[in-house]
């Protein structure tokens, strides 16, 4: 087993379907049984690379796995959906990506921050993948939501009862 | 201009985040046609029909659609947009929209905008970043413009009122590549979250999940949903589909209530678009309390039974 890192540079602003490119490329250079990603970046949310990397490469997807079963020549993934927990079996290899209960995360402990400066680390320029980045979505405008103004604090239940039918008219 | 809206599967009837998604389909502009997928979906692709400002209903009925799996569905669809000359696909922001939406989008080998809030021109979009802490404004130059669709910031359109045609839409086919094996789904009598008029939210102030039935009271006596925060998910107190927040649901009910709950900027980029939120957290210096419209600084333990003790008796 060989372990190493691989870091794609670019100058270009990276959108999920340019990353899903140059990670296609890595992959069939690669040849991985299986790609792990996050579901979402915490800053865009998007929620996209993983779906169009499997796309990409015709292979399934497992997303929003919180548990991940490998067997031979597929994957049992139990996916978090919107009404509870759904398990799909995929034909290997195949894209996976996390959701928030699939473990506990493993974080770098100084030692080991030190001993992974010494692990190979390949680095690719993007360019020589030979995939096009170009951004397809332009940033117009970024504006700050309307700010919400804080209320009130109330003394007691009975208050907040009030409050919450004749101030807010909601119950 | 014809859009393509990929329904929320459904076993019965029309899906609140398919009416949402056509509420965001209605602010392009021009036809709008509904793509209904499942297994035995006649009676659903019917009552789709109904739906006012459908132009269409095509269905896709088939053994392999059955679970929604996106493998099966994507090829579907971008064969529907490539022969019918779609110029927008959306999906709702759901687990199964989020799921094929991107995978149809690289097929196309155009870009998707996620979860949109706002739309601008047949082009250009709003959707929040950075926890919903800013809105962008992005323009996409994609010849088909494929996003998804956050249900809370539309209204969804009548559910009546419409008579569109329904065709049967050719070219499901199994990939090959995925199997459903299995599903839990909490079953409840509460409305969903996504949908429900009042919420009532757990985090890891309860605890323990054997006190979630307080939270439940207090939810029957107002006909509410129950949801959680993260932390409160994370601890095993509840199951996923509890969650509120960046990574989980994003709700605006009228009214929602969060009981021990801190308030992290996670679980606010899911619930801060409520109309009126009431904090009830015994730690005064909670951050939840500086968006809660009505605080109360209490011993959850005695103020939640408090409370649907009074609002039973003032019912």
């Amino acid at each position: 087993m060989r372990n190493w890192a691989i870091l794609v540079q670019t100058d270009v602003e990276t959108q999920s379907l340019g990353v899903a490119k140059a990670l296609k490329a890595l992959a069939e250079k690669e040849q991985p049984g299986l790609v792990i990603l996050g579901k979402q970046a915490i800053d865009d949310d998007a929620n996209q690379t993983g779906q169009m990397l499997a796309a990409l490469l015709g292979w399934a997807q497992g997303t929003f796995a919180s548990k991940v079963v490998p067997a031979e020549g597929t994957v049992a993934v139990t996916r978090e959906i919107d009404g509870g927990l759904e398990t799909v079996d995929l034909k290997l290899p195949a894209v996976v990506t996390t959701d928030l209960r699939l473990n506990e995360p493993r974080y770098a402990s100084l030692p080991n921050i030190m001993k992974a400066k010494k692990k190979p680390l390949e680095t690719v320029d993007a360019a020589s993948l030979g995939v096009d980045l170009t951004p397809r979505l332009k940033t117009l405008k970024v504006a700050e939501p309307p700010k919400r103004a804080g209320g009130v604090k109330v003394g007691s239940v009975q208050e907040l009862v009030a409050k919450l039918k004749t101030e807010a008219r909601v119950i | 201009m014809t859009t393509l809206v990929i329904a929320e599967p459904s076993a019965e009837g029309v899906k609140v985040p398919t009416l949402t998604t056509l509420g965001a389909a209605a602010k392009l502009g021009g036809d709008v046609h509904v793509l209904v997928i499942g297994q035995g979906v006649g009676a659903v692709a019917d009552a789709t029909a109904q739906v006012a400002g459908v132009a269409k209903v095509l269905t896709a009925d088939a053994a392999e659609l059955a679970h929604g799996l996106a493998e099966n569905v994507a090829p579907l669809v971008v064969g529907l947009v490539k022969a019918g000359g779609y110029s927008h696909v959306l999906a709702p922001s759901t687990t199964f929209g989020k799921n094929v939406a991107p995978r149809v989008a690289a097929l196309l080998d155009v870009a998707q905008v996620s979860d949109i809030t706002g739309v601008e021109s047949p082009d250009t979009f709003t959707r929040p970043i950075y926890a919903g802490n800013a809105i962008a404004t992005v323009q996409s130059s994609d010849p088909v413009k494929v996003a998804t669709v956050r249900g809370t910031a539309f209204e969804a359109v009548a559910a009546t009122g419409g008579s569109a045609a329904v065709e049967a839409a050719s070219g499901a086919a199994d990939a090959g590549l995925s199997r459903f094996v299995s599903q839990e789904v909490s079953k409840s009598e509460r409305p969903e979250l996504t949908s429900a008029r009042v919420i009532v939210s757990g985090g890891r102030g309860m605890q323990s999940g054997d006190n979630f039935p307080l939270l439940e009271a207090l939810a029957d006596k107002l006909g509410a949903a129950v949801g959680a925060s993260r932390a409160a998910v994370d601890a095993g107190f509840v199951p996923n589909d509890y969650q509120v927040g960046q990574t989980g649901k994003i709700v605006a009910p009228e009214l929602y209530i969060a009981v021990g709950i801190s308030g992290a900027i996670q679980h606010l980029a899911g619930m801060k678009d409520s109309k009126v939120i009431v904090a009830i957290n015994k730690d005064e210096e909670a951050p939840i309390f500086q968006i809660a419209d009505y605080g109360l600084v209490a011993d959850l333990f005695k103020a939640v039974p408090e409370l649907t003790a009074e609002l039973g008796k003032a019912g």
